[in-house]
Parts: C-alpha cells; structure tokens; sequence
C-alpha cells in the first residue's frame, strides 16, 4: 500500500468532487467476463451502475483460449445455455503428452458431461458483447468504444475515471481490465506483473467445416471436444497446448511461461504454433483448414501469491486483473474465476451501498465471499503447482521416458518380452533418469497438483 | 445559429471483409460495423463548422434498426441529435429512394442550413446520394469539398482539385459531400457518449413520412443489377532482384549522401 500512498495525486480543493452526489454507484471498466458479470450482479440489484470498454461491441477485443465453465454464469444468467453465442458443449477431455514422433493421450469422453452440458467452448468476440449486452439489459449503461485514462483518486480513495479532461464519478471503482492493469498499476493499487507470474498464450482460430470436425472428431452437432497437451518436442522449453473444436472452426494455441521464453532468447512464439501445429499428430486433424484469426495474450499464472490487495478505498480489482486464472498442469481455468469474482463484487458493492460505506473496511466483504469460493481456495491449495509446472522433465525426460515404456511394451519387435519393470528401468537409464528423482518427482506431484 | 445534419451510413468495416473463394461474393458476415469512413470526415466538418459559428447538428441514417449505434457514435463525437430512418418500406433502396428518402426527412425535420454527407460509402462507392439529397430539396451543392466556411448568407467550400484548390461560393441552403481524409476528426469522448446513450436517438418511420410506397424501398429502385463479374487477380510476375539492381541501388543511395 505504500505505493498506493505515493501515487495519490491531489486534486486542488477547488476541484475537488468529493462533495457532491457521484454520478453512478459503480463503474465498471472493462466488459469482461468479470466485469460484465459484475454490472450484471448490481444492475440487477437496482444499483445505478457504468460499464465501459475499449472495445465497440463491448469486449469485442477479449481472447482467451479455453473452454467456459458455467456453473456461475447460471446463477446470474440462468438462461445462458439457450441464450448464449456458444460454440459447442464439451463432452471430451483429453489430456497428454507429445513428442516429436508420438503423442501419448487420455481420451475422456463421457455422458457425465454430456447430461449437464455446463462446459462449452466460445468464442469470445461474440460471447461477451453478449454478456454487455445482458448487462444493459439488466439496466446498466454500457459505454463501448472508450479507453479510460485513468483513475480520479482523492483523499487517498478512487472516486472515479478519467477521459478526455471528464470526470465520471462513482462510490466504487470496479476494475476489471484485463491481465495488464494498466490503471490499476498506475494508480498504485496493485504491483506490475513479474515474468515469473505470467505465461505468453498464442493462439489461431482455423476454419473448418462443421461436417469436418464433427468427423474427424467423432462429434454429434453440438458435441465438442478439448485438449491440453505438455509439448515435450520444442526442445528444452516448458510449454503447453491446447486445441479445442468451435462450430465451424478448431482454435489451438500454445502456453509458454513467460520466462521460458525471455530464457530461452531466441525462439519466437509462432515458430512454437507453427511447430505445434505441425506435429505429426496435429497436423492431420487441421488438414484442409485455413487460419482466420490469429491473437496472443497473457495468462497470470502466479497463483495465490500474485494475488494483490483485492479491495481498496473505493475500488475493488476482478478477474485477470487480480491475477485470478488458475493452472494445474491438467486445467487451465480463467473465464469461471473471472465471473465468480465478478458476482461477489457486485455483491459486496450492493451491500457497500446498504451501509453507505465505501472505504476499504466496507469493501473487504468481497475478499471475504470471494475467499469463500472455490476460486481463491483453489489458488491457495495449488500454491505450489509451479514447482511441478517448472520442472523441465515434465516436458523433456518424462515424455519421451513414457514413450519409450509405450514402444516397448505396445509393439512387437520379434524379439523375447520383458518384464514391464526392467522396460521401465532400461527406459529410465537410457535417458539417464535416476529412480529416486523421478520417484522424488512423481512424489511432488502427487502431493501438489 | 446554422441548422446542420450529417447524413451517414453505417457500413461493415473494410478491413474484415474476404471474398469466398468459391462464390466469389464479398462475405461481410464476419466483419463488424462501422460508420461510413468520409461520414466521419462529414461529421467533423460539420462540428468544426459548429465550433466557429454555433449551430446544432443532427446526424440522420437511413438503414436496419442496428444502426443506432452509429449514431450514438457520432453524438459521442458531439453531434446533438440522431435519427434513424428505419422502416420495412425502406427497405432494398438504391440511391434513388435513398436519396429520396434522406430528402424527405430532411424537409419532414423542418429543413437545413447546410447538410453534410461523406462522398462517397466504402460499400457501394457511387457517390449519389448527397447530389440526390440537393436535387430533391433543390438545395444548393458542392461535392467532393474537404473545408466549409460560413460567410453569411454563402458557405465557401474548398475542393481540391488535382494540384489546386477550388473555392466556391454557394447559397443557403447547400448540401456538401466531403472527401474522405479532409480533417483529422476528433475521437468520441466518454461523457458525450453518456450523454448520447442517456439521450437515445429518434425513430423516423414512413408513417411520419407518409411517402408513396411504390416510391421507396426496392419498389421505387429502378437499378436492376443484370449480371456481376469478377475481375481476375492481375498476374504478378515477382521481379527478384539480382546484385546488379542491388549495386545500382547502393551506388544511388551512395550518390544522394544517404550512406557512405
């Protein structure tokens, strides 16, 4: 908070606005996943409520590269299944590893998934002009098409934006504007983001017929499936993939910590999309596709320990803002965690205006609901996910000592066979894997993730 | 105090149209709406006119009702006033109705000082419309103008003609068709558009017109499209460069003073 402190700039008492009536009980900046989702709560509420994006529609610029979660969205948008633009309902999860001659998978496909249909693939250019558009419908006003300047604070307290020498003013600031906070930062409220906090994800939406993918996947019409891979073929850098299929189009990208590649120096992102793209076992199922959109952002993956002072004099930060994306290896999860921060802010501001109290002591109720969520739990039970995330076997040694178990004991080779354990065990000293670490290893997985 | 309009349209951004490789059809499905590029050069033309001699102005577009947007747009950039011009009957104009149309709620709206269009839309490029709206309102015009000047009772417009600039002298009222690029136009700013989306915009429909239907809409077009072609792409035969043309270049840049 001692940055906080300095970056106060006073406006002169002649200005000063603290006096008169705010025009909005809240602004919301940024019409995110979290942010909407938070104009929608107060809205609701009958709160008198601003949401402003850079973007026209609304949240027309957001990506993301993962599937939605919407067991939180149902509770503010119980219609969403029906309503939303959605692309198609996840009923097939595979996880697994590639090499650069095999890919070793687990291919989950369930009825279980099917039967709820609460994870689907979107696309966010579409899906969130349409939460804006729930949020106007809800009775905000939704102003797209403007990038605030920056933060009208006095008194040590925000009390509103600032654009083209206007003032907006407000009881409570929502800031939900995206991985690089850029108000937020400059404002004090919250650290810039370190390399080790962030992963770089690079992504390409391919344009493929619906009768393509519906084959080539063994999907029904509205069936989809998604996939996380540990990339073990690009050398030695730790990074993961994903692909999921859309309607008429698969998206797939790339995840690479942020300081892999400022270690690594030299290799560029979209020679990684290329070669992940080009995988022996990629390139088959993108085969006749053609690009149509390409994006890149950043992902903060710092976890529990990036998380900043939530809440404020009269503001509050939400979703990637607050660092609020949460990764295990297995799962890669930003858009739910997004929205279940966006609901207990605009809680806690609904409440914040029962009591007419916006000072920091008022606000920390959000910290408290949100805490009681799964989101910051799960950020606090895998806090220490990075130490198995980080781990260079996990993308060179283990994938290709796998593939060599796999070779071994899956294919006939006209000679005698061998016990699985000595296959493990020539294997493992082939690639000179000592037993205890990769034991030590697989320990520290199973304890943290 | 001048009574203005800016005539616009709203029109899917160029940048996000692809032509279908097989149909050969322009697919404006992905791309996303914006207001007609010399429209926007219109309205700041308009607003700078406003900002010297005072005047409120209306932006007025004729289209789906999903082109409120654009006015709100305008008005987040100062325009006073929007109305959209939107009815079934409309519906499948060429510029003829258009223009008939746009005329009529001009004089439905008491009339202009001056109105102001864009020269031409990025998506049907003819240019009617503005010398149409003049002809039906037998106001006065000058197109293809990139500055307006108010001398009561004359505007002085500015056109540029291929190395030299053209000033005419024309009376009140007059509608003018700005070049795209004329003026850098100012951005919308945050409280404007508030006060734009609080303000809404108004709807103007042919009940209000009451204009003959066989008159408007696809009914009153007598532009029949008879046959589209596409033009081939034009080969290109690459020219590699060899050492020679590189040395030539060298010795060039090396001649100018610009490497030693």
């Amino acid at each position: 908070m001692a940055n906080f402190k300095e970056n106060i700039k006073r406006i002169n008492s002649s200005e000063s606005i603290s006096g008169r009536m705010p025009d909005y009980d809240a602004i919301v900046v940024g019409a995110g996943n979290a942010g909407s989702a938070a104009a929608i709560t107060m809205a609701s509420k009958g709160l008198n409520v601003l949401l402003v994006d850079r973007a026209d529609p609304p949240g027309a610029k957001n990506l993301s590269g993962g599937v939605l979660w919407g067991n939180d969205l149902a509770e503010i948008l119980p219609k969403w299944q029906t309503e939303a633009p959605l692309e198609r309902f996840i009923d097939n999860k595979k996880i697994g590893f590639l090499t650069e001659k095999s890919s070793i998978v687990i291919d989950f496909k369930t009825e279980f998934f099917r039967d709820n249909k609460i994870a689907h693939s979107v696309l966010r250019a579409k899906f969130d002009p349409w939460m804006a558009k729930k949020a106007k419908e809800a009775g905000a006003l939704v102003i797209p098409g403007i990038t605030v300047e920056s933060l009208a604070i006095e008194d040590r307290t925000v009390v509103g934006i600032k654009e083209s020498g206007d003032t907006i003013t407000a009881n409570v600031v929502l800031l939900a504007e995206g991985v690089n906070p850029r108000l937020s930062i400059e404002a004090g409220l919250r650290k810039p983001l370190q390399d080790r906090e962030l992963s770089v994800g690079v992504k390409e939406v391919i344009k493929l017929s619906a009768q393509k993918i519906e084959d080539r996947f063994n999907l029904t019409k509205e069936s989809g499936m998604a996939s996380e891979y540990i990339v073990g073929s690009l050398g030695n850098l730790n990074i993961g993939a994903f692909f999921y299929t859309n309607k008429e189009s698969i998206s797939l990208g790339i995840v690479s910590p942020m300081e892999e590649l400022r270690r690594n120096g030299v290799t560029h992102t979209y020679d990684l999309i290329e070669k992940f793209k080009s995988h022996p076992s990629i390139a088959p199922l993108i085969e006749g596709g053609t690009t149509i959109e390409y994006g890149a952002h950043l992902i903060p993956e710092g976890g529990i320990d990036s998380v900043p002072q939530l809440y404020g004099n009269g503001y509050m930060l939400l979703g990637d803002a607050a660092g609020l994306a949460f990764s295990n290896g297995l799962v890669l999860q930003g858009m739910n965690y997004a929205i279940v921060s966006g609901i207990k802010a605009g809680e806690a501001v609904a409440e914040a205006k029962a009591r007419n109290d916006f000072t920091a002591k008022s606000l920390a109720v959000y910290e408290q609901k949100l805490g009681s969520t799964y989101a910051l739990k799960d950020l606090k039970t895998f806090k220490d996910i990075r130490k198995v995330t980080n781990n260079p076997k996990m993308y060179t040694v283990y994938p290709q000592l796998l593939e060599g178990i796999l070779l071994e004991t899956l294919w006939e080779r006209g000679q005698p066979k061998k016990k699985t354990r000595d296959v493990i065990g020539e294997a493992a000293s082939k690639l000179s894997v000592g037993k205890v670490k990769a034991l030590t290893d697989l320990y520290g997985i199973y304890r943290r993730m | 105090m001048l009574k203005i309009a800016v005539m616009i349209k709203q029109v899917p951004d160029s940048q996000d149209i692809t032509i279908d490789p097989v149909t050969k059809t322009l697919n404006r499905s992905q791309a996303r709406n914006v207001v007609n590029p010399p429209d926007v050069n219109a309205l700041e033309a308009a607003l700078l006119l406003k900002d010297k001699e005072g005047g409120e102005i209306t932006v007025i577009t004729m289209g789906p009702p999903m082109a409120d947007v654009a006015l709100l747009e305008c008005m987040g950039r100062g325009a006073d006033k929007g109305i959209l011009v939107t009815d079934r009957f409309f519906a499948g104009a060429d510029t003829w109705p258009t223009s008939y149309t746009l005329a009529s709620t001009a004089d439905y709206l008491g009339g202009f000082d001056i109105i102001f269009c864009g020269e031409e839309t990025t998506d049907s490029s003819t240019g009617h419309v503005g010398p149409g709206i003049a002809e039906f309102l037998g106001y006065q015009q000058a197109t293809y103008v990139n500055k307006v000047e108010y001398e009561e009772p004359f505007f002085i417009a500015e056109r540029d003609i291929e190395g030299a600039t053209e000033t005419l002298r024309i009376g009140k009222p007059a509608v003018v068709t700005i070049t795209l690029n004329a003026n850098a136009p100012r951005n919308p700013t945050l409280k404007k558009k508030i006060e734009a989306y609080k303000k809404g915009i108004t709807i103007v429909a042919n009940k209000d017109l009451k204009l003959d239907p066989a008159c408007i809409g696809l009914k009153g077009s007598p532009t029949i499209v008879k046959d589209m072609k596409t033009v081939a792409d034009p080969v290109k035969t690459p020219v590699k460069p060899g050492i020679e043309e590189l040395d030539k270049v060298i010795s060039v840049l090396v001649e100018r003073g610009i490497v030693k």
